[in-house]
């Protein structure tokens, strides 16, 4: 789990309202909140070294880091090696891509045979996936995986693929976060830790419905939205707010009660938000 | 870590670029000595260095810096094979300069805090 970089909720479910309780250790209480890591939040985005520099800046230290407003997870970066390292615990790669440079550090296993040596030459291209880290206010990248790019148009592609995720998340093409589910996620809202599937009940809204179909995540934002309280919103209401067929609201609600984030309520095709 | 970019250029762009450090990508045409003309979307004069190993008929990548007249002083090349997409590529300089903020520091930029 180190790799992760995360801290671990302790088992003893002590976290009450506020984080952090009484109880727990505090150095284990590395963030307020910030720190949960929710699996349905995990992805790996592709991004330019220029954009980890300018973005990713922690508020404070363990907080969780930033692009384009979206917590960064994983990240992927694609850049020629411009100098190597060895140390004793990790070789250090400064990896340039033409937008910036950034050092990557590749924890290397001291047991295992040949671990230690440099498996890239210099100014040859390579892939990295890894974690954004912060470490006395200098960036670098914590690399789970690297390995030899060997087909030059890799490159093209990855440099367009971050210009493509920047522009999705930026336009709101994903349903990604709002400002507000945002906090709800942050606030750590405990006792719903005891689920490992991230899928419903843990996190905020925005991890809740991470593991439903678009059109699902489309229809929750709507129903989140719209003013409707207790009563629900009505299907046609939702296909004329969404755009969407009645045949494709239907299956999205299907969705959506599959994974207990909404309810029916006056009849069958009447929704309201499950909160709770 | 740096705060510099080295912008992906190519041939149209170069006027931009009088100076600075910018990374080409091209088909080698002509290989003359210690001088080579690359297609990047039109054609640029590279001034080798003792380095620098190029094909004809392969992709390349410049790294260099550009002259008053447009040539490019090589700081290093990279062989690149048969199979580079110049399309592809070309478009990515397309698009970097329309996101210059995901991949172009302006010159002399320094962000605070380095």
């Amino acid at each position: 789990m180190a790799a992760y970089g995360g801290y671990q909720r302790t088992g003893f479910g002590a976290q009450g309202g506020e984080d952090g309780g009484g109880f727990v250790g505090g150095s284990q209480q590395g963030s307020q909140g910030g720190g949960q890591k929710v699996y349905a939040d995990e992805s790996l985005r592709p991004v330019t070294i220029k954009q980890l520099i300018d973005g990713g800046d922690e508020p404070y230290p363990g907080a969780e880091i930033k692009i384009d407003n979206m917590p960064l997870t994983q990240v992927t970066v694609v850049g020629q090696v411009r100098s190597i390292s060895p140390q004793t615990t990790n070789i250090t790669y400064r990896i340039d891509d033409g937008t910036g440079t950034m050092d990557v550090k590749k924890w290397v296993d001291a047991e295992k045979a040949g671990d230690m040596e440099p498996k890239f030459g210099l100014d040859s291209y390579v892939r990295v996936h890894g974690r954004l880290k912060n470490f006395n206010n200098k960036k670098h990248i914590g690399a789970n995986f690297m390995r030899a790019v060997n087909d030059y148009n890799e490159v093209s592609y990855h440099m367009l693929e971050s210009t493509y995720v920047h522009l999705c998340i930026t336009k709101n093409m994903l349903s990604g976060p709002t400002g507000q589910e945002q906090k709800q996620a942050n606030a750590g809202d405990g006792g719903d830790n005891m689920f490992v599937d991230g899928g419903a009940g843990s996190g905020g809204s925005s991890a809740r419905v991470a593991a439903c179909s678009r059109n699902a995540q489309i229809m929750y934002n709507f129903l989140n939205t719209t003013p409707g309280g207790n009563e629900g919103v009505h299907l046609n209401m939702i296909a004329n707010g969404t755009g969407m067929s009645v045949r494709d609201v239907m299956a999205a609600a299907d969705n959506l009660l599959e994974n207990g984030l909404v309810y029916t309520t006056m009849d069958d095709e009447t929704w309201a938000i499950l909160d709770y | 870590m740096e705060a510099s970019s080295t912008p992906r250029v190519t041939c149209a762009y170069l006027n931009m670029y009088v100076g600075r450090n910018v990374m080409i990508v091209g088909k080698v045409n002509t290989l003359r000595g210690e001088e080579a003309i690359i297609d990047a979307d039109g054609n640029i004069t590279i001034h080798l260095n003792r380095d620098s190993h190029l094909t004809p008929g392969n992709g390349v990548q410049v790294i260099g810096k550009v002259n008053p007249d447009l040539s490019v002083k090589t700081l290093s090349t990279l062989d690149l094979g048969n199979s580079v997409d110049y399309t592809l590529a070309n478009k990515v300089v397309e698009i970097a300069h329309q996101h210059q903020d995901l991949f172009i520091y302006p010159a002399e930029h320094k962000p605070q805090g380095f």
